[in-house]
């Protein structure tokens, strides 16, 4: 799958409100492109809820819900459960953004994938609570900026590392686990195919580079994906039924100082701080690849 | 007391400039209050703040409907909207512009101070950020506060967040404005008409609010309906893409935020109506073929 196989209908229509350069638009456009007409969407309280739509206007071309911020796991069980017993296949997928999968939604999330429903889960991760005006939250990496943890004299940012996820859903055991980038056209596309085609729960965690909140010129967006990548931030891996089944390896691995540069959510580190991230992503390098970085 | 509102963009740094506006009438001994407006504004949609100074403790929690002085930090936004609406009586608006005063058309004529606070910024910061040049003829036109107050409460304020040397250049970028800034007056008799609104009564309300696509009085509505939104006028910059140059790769398609570029007969081809200048498009470009350069406005 090529970006030249995918079709110029568009579900997630220009006139919506995200801030210019935003990641999230391309992800969701591009993704309804594979899923397709018959899909059905939810999503709580976050900067796509906001930006899609503001009652009564609407970016999105297909039905589309608001759910509340804990439960967007329950809402698409329930919803997926209800159109199998009428017979019908529609796609029912749930999009939240990291706050509301890591921190707030976790338990609705988990209790659907432990029952494998149906449905595709989205988690567009761009490192903390971006709509009410950057809160760091469980995804949010060690040492950022963020407005609950500012780089200052108590405090050098956020303390902690960030939590891997995908980990934790593909401890699920569920059916379908991908991490994805849209700098890497083609893996994205093929995942998204793949959740699109696979039944039983499925879950996809997708980078979503915020100029806003990471303090970078909107012009990065895409750069900020790709660097995410080739410095070990950022793990393209599939995984089915718990096991992994693919991982995309960079062809030449930059240093994470690489990656932190430009972005104003960083600026303030020392190298004691890259090289506590740095160690960070070595520790993780090897234990994906199984090899020293 | 008096009050000022402040119109900008998301992103311009309108709350800064608020801010170290009170600030300033502190460092003089007086009571201020700053805030923004919040709603669901994003980078580059309209955006307001609000500042109120009084030599007494400031009780009111309110926005600010009718100000004293009403600043403008991007020009675009006096076509699209009434900036004066609420302005009392004797009020001034300051706006930045190239133009002078008697070139500006609003509402009505109201006392008016200009000056190009873009061009300063591009020539002092380098980057056109205006929220701290606007100060300076803020103070000038008002006589409210001194400009080394607007500097001192400059150089705190940026000078902490973004180091001393930057605040240093944004004080000389209010002096600069200082220097410059024209009052005269405004022309008048600009006619705006309001945004019709979609009001349903209980009756014509869908059950559980959910709504197809719907043409209105208010344009349309529902499922589809924000291809209506134009947020073309977001912009600073503007992308150009050079046909001969294109390879017609779809990367920008692929990649715009917007879903503004389309592919015509193999080459790529913007939507000025929706983009918002980002530049992705231009810096994912393999080919080179697309250049970004700063939007002039009519
Ligand atoms: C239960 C509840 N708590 C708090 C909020 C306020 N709120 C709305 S959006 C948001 C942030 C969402 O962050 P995230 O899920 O990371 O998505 P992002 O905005 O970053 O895309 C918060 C805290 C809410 N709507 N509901
Ligand atoms: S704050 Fe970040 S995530 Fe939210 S709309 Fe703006 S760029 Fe996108
Ligand atoms: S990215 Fe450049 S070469 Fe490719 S289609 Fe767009 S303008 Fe043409
Ligand atoms: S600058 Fe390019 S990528 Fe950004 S909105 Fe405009 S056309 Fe789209």
């Amino acid at each position: 799958m090529n970006i030249k196989d995918l079709s110029d209908e568009i579900l997630f229509t220009p006139g919506h409100t995200a801030c210019a350069g935003c990641g999230a638009p391309p992800i969701v456009r591009n993704i309804m492109k594979i899923f397709g007409k018959d899909t059905i969407i939810y999503t709580p309280a976050n900067c796509l809820l906001v930006f899609g739509g503001t009652y009564p206007y609407l970016a999105w071309k297909v039905p589309y819900f608001h759910e509340a911020f804990e439960n967007t796991g329950a809402c698409i069980s329930g919803v997926a459960r209800a159109l199998r017993k009428q017979g019908k296949k529609t796609l029912v997928v749930g999009i939240a953004g990291d706050g509301g999968t890591y921190d707030i939604g976790i338990q609705a999330l988990s209790g659907a994938a432990e029952r494998n429903e149906d449905v595709i889960y989205i988690c567009y991760d761009n490192e903390a609570y971006m709509n009410t005006g950057i809160q760091r939250s469980g995804s949010t990496p060690y040492g950022a900026a963020t407005t609950t943890t500012p780089a200052g004299t108590k405090i050098p940012g956020k303390l902690d590392h960030k939590k891997d996820m995908a980990e934790i859903m593909r401890a699920h055991e569920v059916p379908y686990v991908a991490t994805m980038s849209i700098a890497h056209q083609r893996d994205f596309l093929e995942k998204a195919k793949k959740a699109r085609d696979v039944e039983g729960f499925r879950y996809l965690h997708i980078i979503s580079p915020c100029p806003t909140g990471w303090r970078f010129d909107p012009s990065l967006t895409i750069e900020m994906s790709r660097k995410a990548v080739d410095s070990g931030m950022w793990t393209l891996f599939e995984a089915e039924y718990g096991e992994i089944t693919n991982i995309y390896k960079p062809k030449k691995k930059i240093p994470v100082k690489e990656y932190l540069m430009g972005q104003g959510r960083f600026r303030h580190f020392t190298p004691e701080m890259v090289e506590e991230l740095q160690r960070w992503v070595d520790h993780k390098w090897k234990r994906i690849y199984g090899e020293e970085p | 007391m008096y009050e000022i509102r402040f119109h900008g963009r998301g992103g311009q740094g309108g709350k800064m400039a608020a801010e170290a506006y009170a600030l300033a009438a502190f460092l003089e001994g007086n009571y201020a209050v700053s805030f923004p407006f919040f709603g669901a504004e994003r980078r580059g949609a309209p955006v307001k703040a609000f500042t109120r100074v009084d030599d007494k403790k400031i009780r009111i929690k309110t926005q600010v409907y009718e100000p004293d002085y009403v600043v403008v930090l991007d020009e675009t936004l006096i076509e699209t909207q009434d900036v004066l609406e609420g302005l009392k009586k004797d009020g001034t608006v300051i706006i930045n512009t190239q133009r002078k005063p008697e070139e500006v058309r609003l509402s009505k004529p109201v006392k008016c101070a200009t000056v190009d606070a873009t061009g300063i910024a591009l020539e002092v910061l380098g980057r056109p950020i205006t929220n701290t040049a606007i100060l300076g003829a803020l103070a000038r036109a008002t006589g409210r506060v001194k400009i080394e107050s607007v500097e001192q409460a400059i150089m705190e304020k940026f000078g902490a967040r973004l180091g001393r040397e930057s605040g240093e250049k944004n004080a000389r970028a209010a002096r600069m404005a200082y220097e410059q800034t024209l009052v005269g007056t405004s022309q008048g008799g600009k006619e705006f008409v309001p945004r019709p609104q979609w009001l349903p009564d209980v009756h014509e309300m869908p059950i559980g609010g959910a709504i197809g696509t719907m043409k209105t009085e208010a344009g349309l509505i529902g499922i589809g309906s924000f291809v209506e939104n134009k947020t073309g006028d977001w912009r600073t910059f503007i992308p150009a893409i050079d046909k001969e140059k294109c390879i017609g790769c779809r990367f920008c398609w692929f990649y715009c935020p917007e879903g503004c570029i389309s592919m015509v007969e193999g080459k790529a081809e913007v939507n000025y109506d929706y983009c918002k200048g980002c530049g992705i498009c231009a810096h994912e470009c393999p080919a080179k073929a697309i250049e970004m350069t700063r939007e002039v406005k009519a």
